[in-house]
């Protein structure tokens, strides 16, 4: 069966070695493969960064949602230098400072509180997903 | 507005206010006649990292030359700012609650911490160093992070 249903893309930072780039991450697996699988699709920073065509046809073609682990906001950059729109831009301090209980720490393996603000971040970003989806999730 | 004492190494460049005094861990101090105003250089704000929360002591807390003033949590670390000046905490910078971020974005101006009753300004200047001397030593310990990289 051919799915025409628009995909929200869920762009996460790249950053590896960063606690925050690893929450940001840890949120969009959770979106990507957990919560909203059907509505959404993972594109990686770093294929946008070496301009991999469908990458680049991805974010062009359906909304964005970023994660970006600090104020470079290289993901949210990214998918805008890429030809994309940028729905909503998360930033992982932003997220830390609504849900403070939840302190990231760790880098490969995120502490509990790490893994419960990436858990409190999906569901932010899962809510946007289904905006996203309601206001316009068939191709015309 | 300030002049400044710039340093630039690698990507980053990091900006001495020349018209205020420092301590080593690079708090700032300006004095406002009795009162001294307080806060992060910019490569103190720089090095720590993005300011996710940062908590003052409240007014009318008594400081010795030294005592915790504040501590800031960043996305890299918790960051314990000793004052730089011995006094009464007399006002307390209201954005830190709300938008501490402003530390990072206007280190010199709207990122203060707050403002100090000093006992005895001209005692614990002289235990400070000024813009000349901590530019120095800010390019030594710029220079010591570059060597880790």
């Amino acid at each position: 069966m051919n799915d025409r249903r628009r995909k929200v893309v869920i762009v996460p930072c790249s950053g590896i070695g960063k606690t925050y780039g690893t929450v940001s991450r840890e949120a969009a697996y959770e979106v990507t493969e957990d919560m909203r699988p059907a509505d959404t699709q993972l594109v990686a920073l770093s294929l946008l960064v070496l301009g991999d065509e469908d990458a680049r046809a991805a974010v062009a073609g359906n909304p964005a949602v970023t994660i970006d682990g600090c104020k470079l906001a290289c993901a949210t950059k990214m998918v805008e230098e890429s030809g994309g729109t940028v729905a909503q831009d998360f930033a992982v301090l932003d997220a830390y400072r609504r849900h403070r209980q939840f302190k990231p720490q760790g880098i490969a393996e995120l502490n509990e509180g790490g893994q419960k603000l990436a858990h409190a971040l999906a569901e932010e970003v899962a809510a946007v997903v289904d905006d996203l989806s309601r206001d316009g999730g068939e191709d015309a | 507005m300030p002049e400044f004492l710039e340093l630039t190494v690698d990507k980053f460049t990091f900006r001495t206010a020349t018209d205020r005094y420092y301590n080593s861990e690079g708090v700032w101090a300006l004095t406002e006649g009795n009162r001294v105003r307080i806060g992060l250089s910019d490569f103190l704000q720089q090095r720590s990292g993005d300011v996710a929360f940062a908590e003052v002591k409240p007014e009318g807390t008594v400081l010795a030359l030294g005592d915790e003033v504040a501590m800031i949590e960043t996305i890299k670390a918790d960051v314990s700012l000793p004052s730089p000046v011995a006094g009464k905490v007399a006002e307390v910078n209201s954005s830190m609650d709300i938008t501490p971020e402003v530390i990072n974005q206007d280190p010199y101006g709207e990122g203060w911490l707050a403002v100090i009753e000093a006992d005895d300004w001209e005692s614990d200047r002289a235990r400070l160093l000024d813009a000349q001397a901590y530019f120095a030593l800010v390019q030594e310990q710029a220079e010591e992070e570059m060597k880790k990289l």
